[in-house]
């Protein structure tokens, strides 16, 4: 029986490291393991063999059938990386590149509205949004501006005609015209209108000039206003803003000044100058960035809000203007043509 | 507007520098736009010379090296010159060793590369008149060698371009800006004296000249004089008005149209002067026009007057619009004598109105739309007076006319000291506040203590006619700001109580959109809202085109609302191809302006397109975009909208869209607030936009006030932990037929056959096929069927039992056939 033992395993050590599919590796597996194999053969062999010898016989057969196990585990496990091996074809270049599209991009105007966002909302700014399609009252008559203002002249403000009909853009009062806002401060008079104070929002959004589109003009910007009302709101609070928004824009070092100026929604108002040292082809020491002040009392008669209670402030800028400082575009056009050399540069 | 320093120094003893005085003018309010230089300034060592000789430097190639003949000021010198006009016969300015320049610039004997230079030839911005720097300044008229550069070229000026803001009519003038910067350095502001105080000559009235000033409408005109000036000689105003109103950009004309404009860059207010003899009937009649009547006013033009109009006019015709512009038929011309000199108030919007009206503005309409001082036309017309008769002689004769006039101005505003801390959040001691005030001549008429005598006193203060802007106690806050100075205002750090709100829902969908699909390869872009009408007839029918027109369109191709944001990235596509740049995958979000029911509703959108990528070869090929791929991520976009495409009904697309029939689909109605539509554009609209390959798009729109729903919250449903059964089914339809409602049909009797004794989990289409074997008209679908209990492991045979069913009554109906 040894000699069969032994001869059984010369004869799987041979056979098995040859075997190259699973198919044929179970059919030799079932020759020598399975129910009528060769070793299953010998094993019912057991009972011809004399008493005495049939300890080490039986532990003769275990060995065999230990070693055997081993062969087919490793026969297996060659098989199983071969298959493995067979799935992958030839190694890759790396090098090469990749023939899909992309990365995406965001538009240099949503990373500049969205870092703006951003560090607002750490000092409790929520965003709010309104139509684009305004009306006289809330882009005009709510912010002061007397219905014989230049700004609310045909020549600078797009109108409907009288005929247009707006479904989800409430008019103050039926006689009055619709218009494409020419601020986003109208969105701070929907919001005062909507509820009480205190009320912290910064309103991102498109506006409409009827004005020569060039290098640094264009018929729709976007302009990003911030709004707090409160209690005992000081000149002081809003240079903090101020202070604080460039600061976290351009760092530290960044300083803001202001310059009395006019708004007839703001009293007092003032024009905000930037120290331009960390902007790029800046050449000036200072540079106007945009205008605020703090809510004129018409303003607040306007929505309701007592202003012996109430007191507040207001920031707006230019958002294609902000960007154009950051990042150093020297035309305003280039946002809105969409040049993929363009777009791929600011992700 | 323009404002010449020397003509400042006559009312304020200004000794600082211009640029403390550009800063003091910014910090008080008012943008300086520009500062100019113009005439030579004070310089010691600066004097006429004739170059007479030029050679080469020999070590330097765009160097000269010249002699010039500097006279008595120090003979020939030698000085080596970098100007490409130092040529022999030119005078020039020459600074000699110990002049210094503007910039502190000292200029002394030295030598350059080598040659000895004893002196400096100067450009203009050398010299500070300007900005010129292309070349030595080249004298005209041959000055005598050695003379001062001050006598040489007229006086040195600064003329400052201030941006005065409409809410200050009172700093459009000389005398308002001279307040300003004499309130700011704490100086004194001295007025003009007139001499003229209305006493008029002995020889009596002369109703020959001026019979009678009659106003009709006293309304838009409150006040009007006229003052009657006889034996006047028209010729050249003096050289010192000449240069003062060139300096700040007016062309003199002659002695009294100049004085006119002297006065009123003086003290603001405009004056007008009529010769006498050209009044018809020697009438003055301040009148409204009537419909239709014309008058060609002095820059040579005809225009048409309406009744709302106001014009001043003799016995028959209009000889100026009120405040705007003279006519030609009553002005001074050179052989003027008598003179009726008008001096009036007229209402802003009146003037405002008829200036927009007729086209025309003027320094006059200018000052009188944004408002005149009511007390100080009486002065500026004796100022005018003074000046008239100082430079064109003459007399002033009866009547004097003085129409109007009472306009009541008494305003007083009570202010505390803790209003005004209050509002600017820092400590200012109430003795400046006060000496703001009283610097800009609000006069405190009374100061008082307050009931928190700790907080400082209050103020009555009194408000002078010239402003106007001032009426309540927070416009006096900003004059105290203003003249402690803004820069000053404390830093602090910023506060922020949290409010506990969160971003606009559409603000929170366009991001998520925009991370979306930028995570999915696209390129953000931004279009402009407004769109060629010719393109919209495209997209909408003509009816809607019609809504979403502009009333004032500036330019032809920006006139109507955009309805979609796809003609936008079509145009950004075509740039890029037309540009050479490959391009596939654009999105955009923002507002769209969709017609529904007869009205237009402002939506927010998002849209994007998958273009072939034109002109990119790649070593690896890539499966082309198609339907599918679209129609994926607009569902995926309508459900960040809250809107489930799964379970929406999808139809073509048809009417006068740029969608491709048979390859594009829409689903929502603007009734339920959402609408999306997606597919292939029409290869047609494509190729006539000049735009090469196909383009797949997607667009979903939804009224910003669906969004404002609060969303409900998932609640989570169980799911069993029991192996599944398959079972796959294929069914033969028409080709006609949706997959979907095969698949809704399947599904169905899908769950009539299971009951309640197990579920179908799913019933999903994963094949398609149409041809060879199958009927003509017909297509196979083939269906995987999904069946699992909650509560056990299903056996072969319920399943199978099942499915038996499900293949017997799916045919029921005779439309549904199994594939053989």
């Amino acid at each position: 029986m040894q000699d069969q033992l032994s001869a059984l395993l010369a004869k799987a050590s041979a056979e098995l490291p040859g075997l190259k599919a699973r198919p044929e590796f179970e059919a030799a597996k079932a020759r020598y393991v399975g129910p009528n194999g060769e070793l299953t053969a010998l094993m019912k062999q057991m009972g011809t063999v004399p008493k005495e010898q049939r300890p080490a016989a039986g532990k003769l057969i275990n060995e065999t059938k230990t070693q055997l196990q081993a062969q087919l585990d490793a026969a297996l496990a060659r098989i199983g990386a071969a298959e493995l091996a067979a799935q992958l074809g030839p190694a890759v270049d790396p090098t090469l590149p990749s023939p899909d599209v992309g990365p995406g991009t965001y538009h240099p105007l949503t990373l500049v509205r969205e870092e703006m966002c951003r560090i607002l909302r750490k000092v409790g700014f929520v965003v709010a949004d309104g139509p684009e399609v305004e009306t006289e009252y809330y882009c005009f008559d709510a912010l002061n501006t007397p219905s014989d203002h230049p700004a609310r002249d045909e020549k600078d403000t797009f109108y409907f005609p009288d005929s247009a009909r707006f479904g989800n853009v409430s008019k103050k009062t039926p006689e009055e015209k619709y218009l494409l806002r020419t601020h986003t401060s109208s969105v701070q008079i929907r919001t005062m209108l909507k509820g009480p104070p205190p009320i912290r929002i910064v309103s991102p959004g498109r506006v409409y000039r009827r004005d020569t589109t060039d290098a640094t003009h264009s018929a729709n910007f976007h302009q990003l206003e911030c709004l707090y009302v409160d209690r005992n709101v000081t000149v002081r609070d809003l240079k903090a803003l101020l202070d604080y928004i460039f600061a976290s824009l351009l760092g530290k070092d960044t300083k803001t000044r202001f310059r009395p100026h006019y708004f007839g929604y703001t009293e007092p108002s003032f024009e905000v100058d930037l120290s331009a040292r960390h902007l790029p082809k800046v050449k000036k020491e200072w540079i106007e960035i945009g205008g605020c002040g703090m809510v004129d009392p018409t303003v607040f008669e306007a929505v309701g809000y007592d202003p012996d209670i109430w007191s507040g402030y207001a920031f707006g800028m230019g958002l294609e203007r902000l960007a154009m400082l950051l990042y150093g575009i020297d035309d305003i056009r280039y946002f809105y043509q969409n040049d993929l050399r363009f777009l791929k540069q600011f992700a | 507007m323009k404002i010449s320093l020397n003509w400042l120094k006559d009312y304020v003893q200004l000794d600082a520098s211009v640029d403390e005085i550009t800063r003091a003018i910014t910090f008080l309010g008012f943008e300086v736009e520009g500062v100019q230089p113009t005439g030579a300034p004070k310089l010691e060592h600066v004097v006429v010379g004739e170059i007479l000789t030029r050679a080469r430097h020999p070590n330097a190639d765009k160097l000269s090296v010249c002699t010039v003949d500097v006279g008595p000021a120090g003979g020939v010198k030698t000085i080596v010159c970098g100007a490409h006009n130092c040529d022999a016969g030119n005078r020039v300015l020459v600074a000699l060793p110990g002049a210094v320049l503007p910039g502190n610039f000292q200029i002394k004997e030295s030598k350059i590369r080598g040659q000895a230079s004893a002196g400096m030839m100067c450009s203009p911005d050398e010299i500070g008149m300007g900005s010129d720097h292309s070349g030595l300044l080249i004298l005209d008229g041959k000055p005598a060698l050695g003379t001062s550069i001050n006598e040489a070229l007229p006086p040195g000026d600064t003329v400052f371009d201030i941006e005065i803001t409409p809410n200050r009519p009172d700093a459009l003038s000389h005398l308002g800006i001279a307040r300003e910067l004499a309130a700011w350095f704490k100086l004194r502001l001295m007025y003009p004296q007139e001499k003229f105080h209305g006493a008029l000559a002995d020889e009596g009235p002369r109703p020959d000249l001026l019979a009678g000033v009659r106003v009709d409408a006293p309304e838009d005109c409150p006040l009007y004089t006229a003052h009657v000036i006889t034996g006047i000689k028209i010729g050249p105003s003096p050289g010192w008005m000449q240069e003062r109103l060139k300096a700040v950009g007016l062309r003199p004309i002659n002695n009294v149209v100049d004085v006119g404009n002297y006065v009123m860059l003086e003290t603001g207010q405009p004056l007008h002067a009529f010769d006498a003899r050209k009044l018809g009937g020697n009438q003055i009649v301040v009148r409204r026009a009537t419909d239709g009547e014309k008058i060609v006013t002095l820059d040579g033009k005809e225009r048409t007057l309406s009744s709302r109009m106001l014009v001043i006019a003799d016995a028959s015709r209009p000889v100026v619009i009120a405040g705007i512009m003279g006519g030609e038929n009553s002005g001074v011309s050179d052989d003027t004598t008598d003179l009726v000199l008008e001096c009036a108030i007229f209402k802003r919007q009146s003037i405002r109105w008829t200036s927009r009206k007729v086209g025309l503005t003027s320094d006059s309409s200018y000052r009188y739309e944004r408002g005149v001082d009511p007390h100080g036309a009486l002065e500026a017309a004796y100022r005018a007076i003074d000046l008239i008769i100082e430079t064109a002689g003459g007399r002033v004769v009866g009547p004097a006319y003085r129409i109007g006039g009472d306009i009541p101005w008494q305003r007083e505003i009570v202010v505390t000291h803790d209003y005004i801390t209050e509002k600017i959040g820092f400590d200012i001691p109430a003795e400046e506040m006060r000496a703001a005030f009283e610097a800009l001549e609000l006069t405190v008429t009374r100061e008082e203590e307050t009931e928190h005598p700790a907080r400082g006193p209050a103020w009555t203060v009194s408000i002078p006619s010239w402003r106007d802007d001032l009426d309540r106690p927070i416009d006096l806050v900003e004059e105290v700001l203003r003249l402690y100075g803004t820069e000053k205002i404390p830093v602090t750090a910023v506060t922020s109580p949290g409010l506990l709100v969160d971003d606009d829902p559409i603000v929170l969908f366009n991001r998520r959109v925009t991370d979306y699909l930028v995570g999915h390869d696209f390129h953000e872009c931004v279009n402009y809202t407004l769109r060629p009408a010719k393109e919209i007839a495209t997209w909408v029918s003509q009816t809607a085109a019609q809504e979403l027109a502009l009333a004032n369109p500036f330019v032809e191709d920006q006139s109507h609302l955009r309805p979609t944001l796809i003609t936008g990235l079509m145009e950004s596509l075509r740039l890029n191809q037309s540009r050479g740049v490959t391009v596939s995958r654009l999105c955009e979000t923002g507002r769209i302006f969709i017609e529904h029911n007869g009205q237009n509703l402002e939506c927010a959108a998002a849209g994007f397109i998958i273009a072939e990528p034109v002109g990119a070869r790649n070593w690896l090929r890539r499966e082309p975009a198609d339907f599918y791929a679209v129609k994926h991520h607009v569902g995926a976009i309508a459900a960040i909208g809250g809107v489930d495409l799964n379970w929406q009904p999808l139809t073509p697309v048809i009417g006068p869209y740029g969608w491709q029939e048979g390859h594009s689909a829409c689903a929502g109605d603007m009734a339920d607030g959402w609408v999306a539509r997606f597919g292939l554009l029409n290869l047609a609209m494509v190729k006539s936009l000049g735009i090469e390959g196909k383009v797949y798009a997607g667009i979903f729109a939804l009224r910003p006030e669906k969004l404002s729903a609060a969303e409900t919250r998932r609640r989570y449903s169980d799911f069993s932990l029991f192996p599944a059964a398959w079972r796959d089914l294929a069914l033969v339809v028409d080709t006609a037929m949706p997959a979907a409602d095969v698949e809704k049909t399947l599904a169905k009797v899908a769950r009539a056959a299971t009951g309640n004794a197990f579920s179908v989990e799913a019933v999903s289409v994963f094949d398609v096929y149409q041809g060879k074997g199958l009927p003509d008209g017909k297509k196979s679908l083939a269906f995987n069927l999904v069946f699992r209990s909650s509560e056990r492991t299903l056996t072969d045979d319920e399943v199978n039992a099942a499915f038996t069913k499900i293949q017997r009554d799916i045919t029921a109906d005779g439309k549904i056939a199994i594939r053989a």
